[in-house]
């Protein structure tokens, strides 16, 4: 296929797309640093400072040591809620994944309906999910639990649906053609299928709800996160700074347990 | 002028995979080197510009000890060494043309070479090599959208752009039909003949070597055990170059 | 010799089922099932009248989502918030984007030194381990109350994240084509620049894509707590302060809009960058 462009032409077109998408970058960024009222070189400076603020301040001390019990068993707690959150969502999201997926729905408008609500669940931002809950249910361990639980629904619903929606059609038509009927199907033939795949996102959202549980708990006042903010709004940074870092190691060791998990069941 | 002198290599303490390889390349002429697989005929083609660090020898090109050089100087070296692959390596959403221009990288600054900054001689050389090598229709196509036959030959004009003194050629047939490959090996042997380049070629295939080098290398178990031109080479020496490995590590490794 | 013992196979002694990796999947999902059952259990629901609170929760979904008013607010102020979230979600992930990507150098395995790549990996890690909303708040004590609090929160978690996306993305390049280059004498950061940067852009921007609408949650997510005026902050004060519901359904609306804007660009995006390529 012969082509008509010179490689002048081609280098010089190259180079004028280039410098524009540089030039409307740097405009988004120059706009959006006007509308935050944000300025780039000052704040980069402080970061160090920042940096030496920290390590100065959140070094747990040994008298932070005497937190150690509250903070353990608020973490516990914690991480308690963030399972449970994710398997009671996981459950709810593969019944509506199921009815939703297009291979597996049982009338067509039910992907539609699924797709829509997932989405409406999904777009409501954590803040909104935690005082509309604390609203209702009050200030609970109960109501931590159901704003993770609403977000984790509308995040795995879609995310089970595209998995099942990935399958290979051959495979359920395979089994269709052998006579099973629609239940035989969705538990034979779909459900192996994709458990592997749904594992990985159950495991993937449990890290992620034990971090957004520190959010949660800092708006509804439960668990770690509540703990987290009063130690912090009280000064004792040493105490926060222990908190800090027994979240980053628990996310990290749940992390590299997923991980294992993942290549044992692969 | 190429020349390797006892040059040693072994990646762990129970094989030795390069034992004393010596032997010499010159301009003009397509020197191959021959060899079951598991011989060393890749090892001692990467230690040519040290890609392999070796353990002991010298390879000279043009009385200039590679395997002394400075960084710098091995990359001063290097750009004059121009390499081509069995899986051609090229950089596939990029166009022949742009992957021909990376041939002259190595002669840049880094800011130059970050930019990619080419002057204008050096696009219409580029563009002027892909013609000789018959792709001139096909420069500002991408690369992944060529067959294998057009992506060696973009390789062979990357190469060239190099301004090569000489070519080293890591089995560059291997991927490729018949029909590519007589138009590769023919591009290459007529390469070595009107620029006076040492073409030094790994092959696989000995029927390709006997119909294209000049000068034969035949190594076995790392060692050589021919070197001398292709008219010489008989039957007896080729079965020294593919006798089998001996009873006694054939059960090693069963 | 030593090689000939993993080829003597294992002889199964009887037929089964279910392979290994089957039974661990079993055992991970028992184990989940019984935590869950346990904290389910355990939870603490003492003065929690379950009808009341759901039928309030009901009722009040309603007022949002059927009911949608500014509130107290104006409609340019909300607009103007929604705005200001916007920008925080695109100036994170440039400035995030940038670092990263310089970062990532280091800390791909098949550029840099190992213990280079593995002590960048770690730092990241830890990095990406804690919570963005802590580090916003820790930067909000540094830097008093406001933008560049969150936006240096935010960055920090951006670059940690897009760091580990991008290295990754870097290891995939086939060491070959590295090898090509180095062996015609290249240095080392036109080979970044011109062969490993054009193979890996289109995942480059679909991470970072990817990160900008995380980014955009975070911001919206921080809102409050950062003081950046942004629609957050005013999503905070409906909900937990006036406890107008439908201000709430509205922002919801609001960033519903968003969403959907966002989703339409990045496929225009993916489709424009195949048919271009």
């Amino acid at each position: 296929m012969p082509n008509q462009l010179t490689p002048q032409h081609f280098f010089r077109r190259r180079r004028i797309q280039l410098t524009v998408i540089l030039l409307i970058l740097i405009g988004i960024y120059w706009l959006s640093m006007a509308l935050v009222n944000f300025q780039t070189m000052t704040a980069l400076t402080q970061v160090p400072a920042g940096l030496i603020w920290l390590f100065k301040n959140f070094i747990p001390t040994e008298r932070s040591l005497s937190y150690l019990s509250a903070i353990s068993f608020q973490l516990w707690r914690t991480l308690l809620i963030a399972i449970a959150s994710t398997i009671c969502a996981g459950l709810f999201s593969l019944f509506f994944a199921i009815l939703g997926a297009k291979p597996t729905a049982p009338a067509p408008y039910w992907h539609l309906v699924i797709r829509l609500g997932a989405s409406l669940v999904r777009i409501i931002p954590v803040v909104a999910w935690s005082m509309i809950l604390l609203f209702s249910f009050k200030q609970s361990d109960f109501t931590g639990f159901l704003a993770l639980f609403f977000m984790t629904l509308g995040y795995l619903t879609r995310a089970f649906t595209e998995t099942i929606e990935d399958l290979d059609p051959d495979k359920l038509s395979a089994l269709r053609a052998v006579g099973a009927t629609y239940t035989q199907c969705v538990f034979c033939g779909v459900l192996p299928e994709v458990a592997t795949t749904l594992t990985s996102w159950l495991l993937y959202m449990i890290e992620n709800n034990l971090r957004d549980a520190t959010l949660v708990g800092i708006l509804t006042g439960t668990g770690i996160g509540f703990l987290f903010n009063y130690y912090f709004k009280s000064f004792r940074y040493d105490a926060a700074g222990l908190i800090v870092l027994l979240i980053a190691i628990l996310v990290i060791t749940l992390e590299l347990t997923s991980t294992k998990i993942r290549k044992a069941i692969a | 002028m190429l020349k390797v002198i006892g040059l040693d290599k072994s990646y762990n303490r129970q094989k030795q995979s390069l034992k004393s390889v010596s032997f010499t390349a010159k301009p003009g002429e397509v020197t191959a080197i021959i060899g079951p697989s598991g011989a060393g005929k890749t090892t001692i083609l990467r230690s040519v510009n040290q890609l392999i660090r070796d353990d002991a020898g010298q390879i000279l090109l043009d009385d200039t000890d590679i395997r002394q050089a400075k960084p710098a100087e091995l990359r001063q070296i290097r750009h004059h060494i121009g390499m081509i692959f069995q899986n051609y390596n090229l950089i596939g959403p990029l166009t022949a043309l742009e992957n021909v221009l990376h041939g002259r990288l190595g002669a840049k600054s880094t800011l130059a070479g970050i930019l990619g900054l080419y002057s204008t001689a050096e696009k219409n050389e580029a563009l002027e090599l892909l013609k000789a090598v018959g792709l001139g229709d096909f420069a500002l196509q991408r690369c992944d959208q060529l067959s294998g036959g057009q992506q060696q030959r973009v390789g062979i004009a990357r190469a060239l752009m190099q301004h090569p003194k000489m070519i080293l050629c890591d089995e560059p047939i291997a991927s490729l039909d018949p029909k590519s490959t007589k138009l590769v090996m023919d591009i290459l042997r007529e390469l070595a003949q009107s620029k006076q380049l040492i073409i030094l070629i790994n092959l696989h295939q000995l029927e390709i070597a006997q119909t294209y080098a000049d000068h034969i290398v035949g190594i076995n178990q790392g060692t050589i055990v021919y070197e001398g031109p292709q008219r010489a080479l008989t039957p007896e020496k080729l079965q020294a170059i593919y006798r089998q490995a001996p009873t006694k590590e054939v059960s090693a490794h069963a | 010799m030593k090689s000939e013992i993993p080829s003597q196979a294992r002889v199964p002694t009887k037929l089964s089922l279910t392979t290994r990796p089957r039974r661990v999947l079993r055992l991970v999902l028992a184990g989940l099932t019984v935590v869950t059952i346990y904290t389910l259990v355990t939870l603490n629901t003492s003065g929690l009248k379950v009808n009341d609170a759901i039928s309030s929760l009901g009722s009040n979904l309603t007022l949002m989502f059927l009911h949608p008013s500014v509130g107290q607010d104006t409609w340019p102020l909300l607009l103007r918030a929604l705005a200001t979230s916007v920008s925080l979600g695109l100036l994170t992930t440039i400035l995030g984007a940038v670092f990263a990507f310089f970062i990532a150098m280091g800390a791909a395995r098949n550029l840099a030194p190992n213990w280079l790549a593995t002590g960048i990996k770690a730092v990241m890690a830890f990095i990406r381990a804690i919570p963005t909303i802590l580090w916003v708040l820790i930067y909000s004590v540094v830097m008093g109350l406001g933008a560049s609090a969150a936006v240096v929160g935010l960055t920090f978690h951006s670059i940690a994240y897009l760091v580990k996306a991008y290295s990754e993305s870097i290891e995939a390049t086939p060491t070959e084509t590295i090898e090509a280059l180095k062996a015609s004498g290249v240095r080392f950061l036109p080979i970044v620049f011109q062969a490993i940067l054009p193979s890996i852009i289109p995942a480059l921007l679909s991470w970072t894509f990817i990160r900008f609408e995380i980014n955009f949650a975070n911001a919206v997510a921080v809102g409050a707590a950062a003081g950046a005026n942004d629609i957050g902050y005013y999503l905070f004060m409906a909900s937990g302060f006036y406890f107008n519901f439908h201000e709430v359904g509205l922002i919801v609306y609001l960033l519903l809009g968003v969403a959907i804007i966002l989703e339409v660009i990045s496929m225009k995006l993916r489709g424009h960058y195949l048919k271009q390529n």
